[in-house]
């Protein structure tokens, strides 16, 4: 008799002999793939074109760490080159202050004018105003050349062993002299390494300031170098004006001293005058003064010894050390800062990405079985 | 002592191997049958299964035991495998399957033997994939009611209960067949 057991039985039987059996041959392929470890295999392409292989996920770490330093190194890079003119307007204001009393005032006006462009192609419209030509320094502007008066200022620390502060001090005028330069003060001080040391306040012809500076360069260790450079077109064209009224004001006066009559006219025009000449000398004194600073440049060459830090006063120090890890340290978390706001956000989409794709995964493959 | 860390340290892989190597000799057979079953295609049922096997080789280390047993881990893996087999194929299980072998049914058996086993084949078609599936974690896999709660991802006691509704389905329609 046949009872439901049995037919439970039977049908169980009836579906384990309907159980599918791996084909022999592959069995025997899958067994010694799984003895060698289960090698990976190439998987045939599905495609006819080739496509970019996507990367594995071993690679996108490294590659993502890589990105994000250079990230940081070129902000970090841009940041240093937009403090340079800072730099260099500090260098251009030391260097103002060694200029004489009587420079002050363009200097002070050429600070705080327009920025300075690096165009240095003044012909000298300001002499001719001087000459007393009758062309105006601005029409040279109007011939649609650029006419700047530009002011360059350097200055140079190079490092030296204290022995060779007078060696290096030599090549120093060597340098100048060989550039057609002018040494405008020097001191050199002997002693032990941070003591000894000299410095040099130079005039170098504008158009040989590279030249000289790379020759400079070359006497020892350089330790820095900052150029800097001021337009002072507007104070130039504007004393070449004036100076050219001056002229045509003593040209009236001396037409108005031969058309005198009585003794008190003639003194008073002669008061006139010489007072309008005296004006005209501080004039053209003053346009001198601006063109012998477009065309030489104002150098200023420091030899030090001992430490590479002006502050020290002496060699690297355990202060200097300390100095050193703490800006290192805040370098480093600076840019573990930046990393941190590039990363975070990128690693939540990516995990919220991650996320939705396996919660898209599950309902897909529950989908497959309907 | 720290010889013997070290020696243990060595060890430690080498038992992950022999665990696997065991288990894929236990379970070689019985993952092609349930892929198989899935896909109902014997060319792709061997791709599927070699893919799980590798699949598994790759992530033995990251096994854990308290989570359930090496077979349901296996199982799960090559479930996986297959339905995104299926999905990527646009395919889905209810499509025709291959036709039954029926020299696999043996031709010493008795004619009533070979009809009856028709005609659960013939059963198991108008199943629904779910049930079909259940069928064959059961009786192809030969996976114990936990194991197959553990690869679909409910309870045991659930498990039993859709196994019991599926088995009562097959036999309706064998007796439907009959």
């Amino acid at each position: 008799m046949e009872t439901p057991e049995n037919r439970n039985d039977q049908l169980a039987e009836d579906l384990r002999a309907l159980r599918p059996t791996p084909h022999p041959q592959f069995a025997a392929e899958l067994d010694k793939r799984a003895a060698a470890g289960f090698p990976r295999r190439s998987r045939p392409r599905r495609l006819s074109f080739s496509l970019p292989r996507r990367p594995s996920r071993r690679l996108l770490l490294p590659a993502g760490g890589l990105a994000v330093i250079a990230i940081v190194g070129v902000l970090v890079t841009t940041n240093e080159s937009e403090q340079e003119p800072a730099n260099g307007a500090a260098v251009l204001g030391l260097l103002n202050a060694e200029s004489s009393p009587e420079d002050a005032p363009e200097a002070a006006g050429g600070a705080a004018g327009e920025p300075a462009p690096q165009i240095e192609n003044y012909q000298g419209a300001t002499e001719a105003a001087a000459a007393g030509n009758a062309a105006s320094p601005l029409s040279f502007a109007g011939q649609g050349r650029p006419n700047r008066a530009v002011e360059r200022n350097a200055e140079l620390v190079l490092g030296a062993d204290p022995a060779d502060v007078a060696d290096d001090s030599s090549k120093v005028f060597e340098a100048v002299h060989a550039h057609d330069g002018i040494v405008m003060s020097s001191s050199t001080r002997e002693g032990e390494p941070g003591v000894a040391g000299a410095r040099f306040v130079l005039l170098i012809p504008s158009a040989k300031l590279s030249d000289a500076l790379a020759a400079l360069s070359g006497v020892d260790e350089v330790r820095t170098r900052h150029e800097a450079t001021d337009d002072i077109t507007a104070p130039t064209v504007q004393t070449g004006e004036l100076l050219q009224d001056s002229k045509a004001r003593i040209d009236s006066l001396l037409a108005q001293l031969e058309a005198t009559e009585t003794e008190s006219e003639r003194e008073a025009v002669e008061g006139e005058l010489a007072a309008e000449r005296r004006h005209r000398a501080r004039l053209r004194s003053q346009l001198q003064n601006l063109e012998r600073r477009a065309d030489y440049s104002r150098v200023l060459v420091r030899i030090e010894t001992g430490g590479t830090h002006d502050s020290s006063g002496g060699a690297w120090g355990v202060d200097d050390a300390l100095g050193d890890a703490g800006h290192i340290l805040a370098i480093a978390a600076a840019i573990a800062v930046v990393s941190l706001a590039i990363l975070g956000p990128i690693a939540l989409i990516a995990l919220l990405a991650w996320l939705t794709h396996r919660a898209w995964l599950r309902r897909e493959r529950r989908r497959v079985l309907g | 002592m720290e010889q013997a860390l070290v020696a243990e340290a060595r060890e430690a892989p080498r038992t992950a191997d022999l665990a696997f190597d065991r288990l894929y000799r236990s379970s070689r057979d019985d993952v092609y049958a349930y892929v198989a079953s899935l896909l109902r295609d014997a060319a792709a049922a061997e791709e599927v299964t070699a893919a799980a096997f590798e699949r598994a080789y790759r992530k033995r280390n990251r096994f854990d035991p308290e989570r359930g047993e090496p077979r349901a881990w296996l199982f799960g893996i090559a479930r996986n495998a297959a339905l995104d087999e299926l999905r990527r194929r646009g395919r889905h299980a209810e499509l025709t399957a291959e036709p039954a072998d029926l020299d696999s049914l043996g031709a010493e058996e008795g004619a009533e033997r070979s009809e009856r086993r028709l005609a659960v084949s013939a059963a198991l078609e108008r199943l629904g994939p779910g049930e079909r599936e259940l069928i064959a974690l059961k009786f192809f896999a030969g996976l114990e009611n936990r194991e197959i709660a553990r690869v679909l991802g409910i309870s045991e006691s659930n498990a039993g209960t859709k196994l019991h509704r599926a088995m009562t389905k097959l036999r309706e329609a064998c007796d439907g067949n009959a």
